[in-house]
């Protein structure tokens, strides 16, 4: 900036006396302070999930627990789709989409992320889903993973449960039968009071 | 959401990306909880009070991590882990024993010094000197802790008032300029950015 503006010329001088004292004691302030910073992108687009997976009562960071959860799956997809593919095979996994999850007011401690990855036939997308804060349901009861589109529930992409404390992380296989298309999403939901689907969303997408 | 017979709807707002406030938004409502509040919510692992909380402190966190690291790549790190420790120990904040602006700019400046040590010796060589060479340590702690309160308190204008100040400390323009950039009147200009300083200094002395 090239010039500083005067109190004078910014509100006049017809204010006197402590309202006076008042405002210039703001106007050098502001001119102490300097401007705000610009945010980054990453900052600008909120909190992250790592800055609230907690270590509280842990031995170990949960985030590092994601991390190698994460990274688990994808070596034993890795070396799946390797095993699977003959030689001269092209079907190097590669991840399409990655989608941070976050719990809803059904339940506000969980987390999770989602991972997908490339469909070797172009019909199912094989999914890594790792949540953690989702309490162990009742026997015969499920958390389901949708496929959530325009607004709507699209479909199942499976079913799956945690054992144990809702501390603990969960990582776990899905597939998506459908064509994957922009702006898609996921949801897990807990069955409903008297076992209505889709249920009650547990995790949503946090912010793209 | 939209309404179709037969498809299987949730409630559920999948979340936009966040956009600095501009003219039109809305003003904040005038009962949003205090800052001590949202702390006490962050220890009850509250997400939506962390990104409130986030809202209203992440210019001031990244203003300071900009002052003392000097680059922006280390202090959008910092940033990320200043607000993991804001999630990791809101619980322990002790209203009685300060105002929350005073915890919070705490814990802000340990992530940021705890940064500063990891990064070593080079960091502090890329430190430019934002203040003036002559200034102490002690000097330059209180101008971050102006610029910090500063910031803050930005954050809680409305959006109009907000811009007119900005606009008149850092863009450089007049206040015939700013007027005719913002299209306004330019009584309007000064009767808004008296209002903005008045404002200001309410809450300054107020200590948010």
């Amino acid at each position: 900036m090239n010039r500083e503006p005067t109190l004078d010329e910014l509100i006049g001088d017809d204010t006197t006396g402590a309202e006076r004292q008042r405002l210039q004691r703001v106007h050098e302030q502001l001119l102490e302070a300097g401007p705000p910073p610009e945010l980054t992108p990453k900052l600008d687009a909120g909190p992250t999930l790592a800055m609230s997976v907690g270590k509280r009562r842990r031995t170990r960071p949960r985030a590092l627990l994601l991390l190698a959860a994460a990274l688990a799956v994808f070596v034993v997809f890795f070396a799946g789709y390797g095993v699977g593919n003959h030689r001269g095979g092209k079907s190097a996994t590669t991840s399409v989409m990655s989608l941070a999850l976050k719990g809803t007011h059904f339940a506000p401690q969980a987390q999770g992320a989602l991972q997908v990855w490339s469909s070797r036939d172009g019909s199912n997308w094989p999914m890594t889903l790792t949540v953690a804060g989702l309490s162990k349901l009742p026997p015969r009861n499920y958390y389901e993973v949708y496929l959530y589109r325009d607004g709507k529930i699209l479909g199942s992409c499976g079913s799956f449960n945690v054992a144990g404390s809702s501390a603990s992380d969960t990582t776990v296989t899905l597939t998506s039968p459908y064509p994957l298309q922009r702006g898609d999403a996921w949801v897990v939901t807990r069955p409903g009071p008297g076992g209505a689907e889709p249920g009650q969303t547990v995790l949503r997408p946090v912010t793209a | 959401m939209r309404k179709n017979d037969g498809d299987m709807e949730i409630a559920l707002d999948v979340p936009q990306p966040r956009l600095r406030a501009v003219p039109t938004e809305p003003a904040p409502p005038s009962d949003s909880p205090s800052d001590a509040e949202l702390l006490a919510r962050v220890g009850e692992r509250d997400r939506e009070a962390f990104e409130l909380l986030y809202g209203r402190y992440v210019r001031p966190v990244f203003g300071l991590a900009l002052r003392r690291l000097g680059d922006r790549g280390h202090a959008e790190d910092a940033v990320q882990e200043a607000f993991a420790a804001i999630w990791r120990s809101a619980s322990t904040y002790r209203p009685e024993r300060g105002a929350a602006g005073g915890w919070l700019y705490t814990v802000a400046r340990n992530a940021i010094v705890d940064r500063l040590r990891r990064n070593g010796p080079t960091a502090e060589a890329e430190l430019p000197e934002l203040a003036s060479q002559e200034r102490g340590p002690a000097q330059r702690a209180e101008d971050s802790d102006v610029a910090w309160r500063v910031h803050r308190a930005l954050e809680e204008l409305q959006p109009r008032e907000r811009e007119v100040v900005e606009l008149a400390y850092w863009s450089g323009m007049s206040q015939s300029e700013v007027a005719a950039y913002l299209h306004l009147p330019l009584g309007t200009v000064k009767t808004r950015t008296r209002s903005a300083l008045a404002r200001l200094a309410s809450m300054l002395e107020g200590e948010l």
